[in-house]
């Protein structure tokens, strides 16, 4: 069957219109991913000199304890993260679909930290916990008297790492919250009224009607939190530059100190295959969902 | 559920947890409004409200502060006062007692960060627009692999990519010069926004009926007269969003910034200068609130005009977030 | 105004064909409808005129222009859509005349059109609003505007009033003919609602499954149907087909003997060679034969006796009633003066100039029913 001109000339403007920004991500993303497959096999510097050494840049990073240091250190920190943003997301949209005074309001507010850039407020959490002038440590030590030392919480990495994922819960619970809220908006009322005519007081109405509504949603937002904070920089750098999760001790391999450009790309194709793993998954179960 | 009466300890249960929930969200904001209007003096102080209103943190940013006296060492004088220097050298003199080393360039950055976010924002709009349209609604070959090529790339962060990317502009040349390093920043911004920007728009191009395109043909248009005079109009809503979507993500980025302009200052943006000045020692906690407040404002202003389709847009494209 | 002709057009996703060897002859200032159960292949052939759809295989014409290869803005036509297509970011006024500006027209002609259109539809008083502020017949008003200012060569319809309420189509059904006759305009309407094909078109195309069962003007495919497909489709309710049994000179079923001698060009050497065939009767065209006594016995008519009245529903002017005949439920529907009662034993006449025969096998008419 011999295509129409007409057939022809529609492939043809398709083409001519995804033409500029497919070949930018082709030659800037798509290139980039295998290029950064054989930068893993060579000794590079920062200048663009290339020694090729095999296995090594794996090898190293293979023995190197601070790369298990930093993978854990990311486990905690999407654990964290995740149940956090999850359970305060769902809390936020059960409690934003109720109905009292002043809800648009209220609910416009709680989006505020998702769209603040990171940079304008990362100085202000790093002011609630200035061992000086801090509220935090205010609260803690003059008002509760917890302690009595002020403490640095963010100059310490083990303590930093709780702050920071804190942080991001505050900063990132709004889009979990949009999406379960969406969700919950569209369950039809009949549900709770049945549920109710069969007896159920509101924690049983949350635990057999909402819940279940909810799963694909809940299981939705868990996948993509994991995905997108695999690959948090900036919130975790910005705030507290020694919480040293993948990227971050990605970055130092690569910009910071000794570099070792192929040591960070060896991480990078190992962080990449995790990725791909999980876009997978999303794909493949959410998605079909 | 939702109509029901409530009781009265039910009410306050709510509303105990309404505004909890809404402080937790609001106090950092609180928190750098305050400090960036307090006096050095009242950082201790943990009330919120400022014993006395200092603007000046805002005055320097804004360079409204009167300029500074020029304190000029008495030998130096001399040397001025000699008339057989010329007037290049004597300037020269001068400008090291006047070099901008202590004032924070606040209007620069701003403004850098402003060119490259505004553009970033047009382009990534724009030519996603194009790419989005092509995808969702002309037939062509690898339609269906770059629509789901697009959902990868999109999760696909740039901490992946900065050592290949990085490499790449230093060989083919463009980290050497101050306007190569700025347009491979501009290209990286283009990357790291164009599949947030085709995913959203894509969605939203699919919700408006292919029979206005149809309708359009019939009257006259070809289809690419119809995408610009029928589609773009109708999407105006929603490319302002995606606009502002991407210069956000511009706005906000710190990795590939500092990895390109770090020996080029005076092209830094904000997230760069700003993260500079306060692990400089002449962090100034009044300062850096103030610039914060500065870089907030116009973010939010964005949201609030984006905010009705915003809501709907993210959930609907499932989000970077 | 132009013809439009498609010669040979088949069109097909992949392996399944939509529309099959399709052949019409729109002429100018002709009013055809295309019309069938959804997926026969009508609204496909549309788009393909309009090009919205490419032409797997075969020629359209408009006028002497070759059309397959010309996209759709250059084929000079003008369409209505299901559901309007109005554009919502323009005015009434700008959806009307969007496409005579694209076209190049000159404002005073913009503007007799304008108000050409607006006074013939009624819109004068909403033209500044947006369609969103429009009621669903307000909005198809518009959409016929849009098309009716174009002067274009051939006027496209798909289904343009199925959205409405059934008060407002029957309205709108008379204002497109009057539309129609006004402007002599060459059109293609398709549409699943046979009162539409039947009232509207100067003549009717009825497809199924993308093939073309019988063209022709609404009274021949109401009077001849080509097969028991349109007989049974067009026509509310439909006609009632017994199987009968050729017994000589007789059509056999139930008690009754029907002689085929009396049916209108019965051939019946053709008869002959049948075992059985399909005997077509249309509800409408029973009669109570207690009302038909006055009639003279050279009226050719046949009486159904003994007919056990299962149900009757009073439509007001008519009443349908529901028999069983022939094994067959049955519908007869007869007018106002008939007092029949349910579970009545009644006795129903029906002209045999009006019967169809059809081949049991084939389904195809097996005679000509003569005049029309």
């Amino acid at each position: 069957m011999a295509s129409s001109i007409l057939i022809k000339n529609e492939a043809r403007l398709g083409l001519k219109l995804v033409a500029p920004a497919i070949g930018i991500i082709g030659l800037l993303v798509i290139y980039p991913i295998f290029f950064n497959v054989y930068l893993s096999f060579f000794d590079v510097q920062l200048n663009g000199s290339k020694t090729f050494i095999g296995l090594d840049n794996y090898s190293d990073l293979l023995a190197n304890p601070r790369y298990y240091h930093s993978i854990g250190v990311s486990i905690i920190y999407l654990l964290g993260t995740v149940i956090g943003t999850t359970v305060l997301g769902l809390a936020a949209a059960v409690l934003m679909n109720q109905e009292f005074h002043f809800r648009n309001i209220a609910r416009g507010l709680i989006l505020l930290p998702y769209f603040a850039p990171v940079i304008s407020v990362v100085f202000g959490w790093q002011f609630i916990f200035d061992p000086v002038n801090g509220i935090y440590n205010h609260v803690v030590v003059d008002v509760l008297h917890l302690t009595d030392t002020r403490e640095n919480l963010i100059g310490n990495p083990d303590s930093a790492l709780f702050v920071v994922i804190l942080f991001d819960i505050w900063k990132h619970f709004p889009i979990a919250y949009l999406l379960l809220l969406a969700k919950l908006q569209s369950v039809p009322k009949d549900l709770y009224e049945a549920a109710a005519i069969d007896g159920q007081n509101a924690w049983g109405r949350f635990w057999h009607v909402t819940l279940p509504e909810l799963k694909f949603v809940i299981a939705t937002v868990v996948l993509l939190r994991i995905i997108w904070n695999l690959n948090r920089f900036e919130d975790v750098y910005l705030l507290a530059p020694n919480v040293e999760t993948l990227p971050i001790f990605t970055y130092y391999q690569a910009f910071a100190g000794i570099v070792d450009q192929g040591g960070a790309a060896a991480i990078s194709v190992i962080q990449l295959l995790v990725l791909v793993g999980l876009i997978w998954l999303y794909v493949r179960k959410v998605l079909k969902w | 559920m939702m109509m029901n009466k409530r009781t009265p300890i039910q009410s306050v249960i709510l509303y105990t947890l309404v505004i909890s929930l809404v402080l937790f969200c609001v106090f950092p904001f609180l928190q750098i409004l305050s400090t960036s209007l307090k006096h050095p003096i009242d950082w201790g102080n943990p009330s919120l409200i400022p014993r006395v209103l200092h603007l000046d943190a805002y005055k320097e940013l804004l360079g409204l502060m009167p300029a500074k006296e020029i304190d000029v060492p008495a030998s130096v004088q001399r040397l001025l006062d000699n008339p057989a220097l010329s007037a290049e050298k004597k300037q020269m003199l001068l400008d090291k007692f006047t070099s901008n080393d202590e004032v924070f360039a606040f209007g620069r950055y701003m403004l850098n960060t402003f060119t490259i976010s505004f553009v970033t924002g047009i382009v990534s709009t724009f030519l996603a627009s194009l790419a989005a349209y092509a995808i969702a609604r002309l037939r062509f070959p690898a339609q269906s692999l770059m629509a789901n090529g697009v959902l990868f790339v999109y999760m696909v962060g740039g901490v992946l990519l900065m050592v290949p990317l990085y490499q790449m502009s230093v060989t083919v040349g463009l980290a050497s010069s101050a306007s190569g390093t700025i347009l491979s920043l501009f290209l990286i911004y283009l990357i790291q926004t164009l599949p947030v920007a085709m995913y959203m728009l894509g969605n939203y191009f699919r919700t408006i009926p292919f029979s206005l395109e149809e309708a359009a043909m019939m009257d006259g248009c070809s289809r690419v007269e119809a995408f610009w005079r029928i589609i773009l109009p109708l999407s105006k809503p929603m490319l302002f969003t995606v606009f502002i979507y991407c210069f956000v993500i511009a706005w906000n980025e710190y990795l590939f910034a500092s990895v390109f302009l770090k020996q080029y200052q005076d092209f830094q943006t904000l997230p760069l200068a700003l993260q500079t000045l306060f692990t400089s020692k002449n962090a100034i906690w009044d300062r850096i609130m103030a610039a914060s407040m500065l870089t907030l404002l116009p973010v939010i202003i964005c949201f609030m005009l984006a905010n009705k389709h915003l809501s709907g847009g993210l959930t609907d494209g499932g989000v970077k977030g | 105004m132009s013809s439009v002709i498609l010669r040979n057009v088949n069109k097909s996703y992949g392996n399944l064909p939509i529309v099959k060897n399709l052949n019409l002859e729109v002429k100018d200032g002709e009013f055809v409808v295309l019309v069938g159960p959804s997926g026969c292949g009508k609204s496909t052939t549309l788009r393909m005129v309009a090009g919205l759809e490419d032409i797997t295989q075969g020629d359209i014409q408009i006028g002497d222009r070759a059309i397959n290869d010309l996209p759709p803005h250059k084929r000079n036509i003008a369409m209505v859509f299901q559901n309007y297509a109005l554009y919502p970011h323009m005015s009434v006024r700008e959806n009307i005349v969007f496409g005579l500006k694209k076209s190049g027209a000159d404002a005073e002609t913009i503007k007799t059109k304008l108000a050409d259109v607006s006074e013939m539809l009624k819109l004068d008083e909403y033209l500044d609003r947006k369609p969103a502020d429009l009621s669903g017949g307000q909005r198809q008003r518009v959409a016929m505007g849009r098309a009716l200012a174009r002067d274009a060569d051939v006027y496209l319809f798909d289904e343009p009033l199925s959205n409405l309420d059934a008060k407002l189509r029957h309205h709108m059904r008379t204002e497109i003919a009057r539309i129609q006759h006004q402007y002599n305009m060459t059109a293609i309407y398709v549409t699943h609602d046979q009162i539409e094909a039947m009232t509207l078109g100067d003549r009717v195309v009825v497809m199924r499954d993308g093939i073309v069962e019988q063209v022709g003007s609404p009274m021949e495919i109401y009077l001849q149907p080509a097969n028991t497909f349109v007989a049974t489709f067009i026509g509310s309710p439909a006609m009632n087909l017994f199987e009968a049994k050729v017994d000589g000179e007789e059509l056999v079923f139930d008690k009754y003997r029907i002689p085929a001698t009396s049916i209108a060009n019965v051939d019946l050497n053709v008869l002959a060679s049948h075992d059985t065939v399909l005997v077509g009767i249309r509800p409408d065209f029973f009669e109570d034969s207690a009302l038909s006594l006055q009639r003279s016995p050279s009226d050719n008519l046949f009486a159904f006796d003994d007919i056990q009245v299962d149900l009757v529903e009073n439509l007001g002017f008519d009443k349908e009633i529901m028999f069983t005949l022939g094994g067959e439920n049955a519908k007869a529907r007869l007018d106002l003066r008939s007092h029949v009662q349910r579970q009545e034993t009644i006795s129903l006449s029906v002209d045999l100039n009006r019967v169809l025969l059809f081949d049991t096998s084939t389904q195809g008419m097996l005679i000509n029913a003569g005049e029309v």
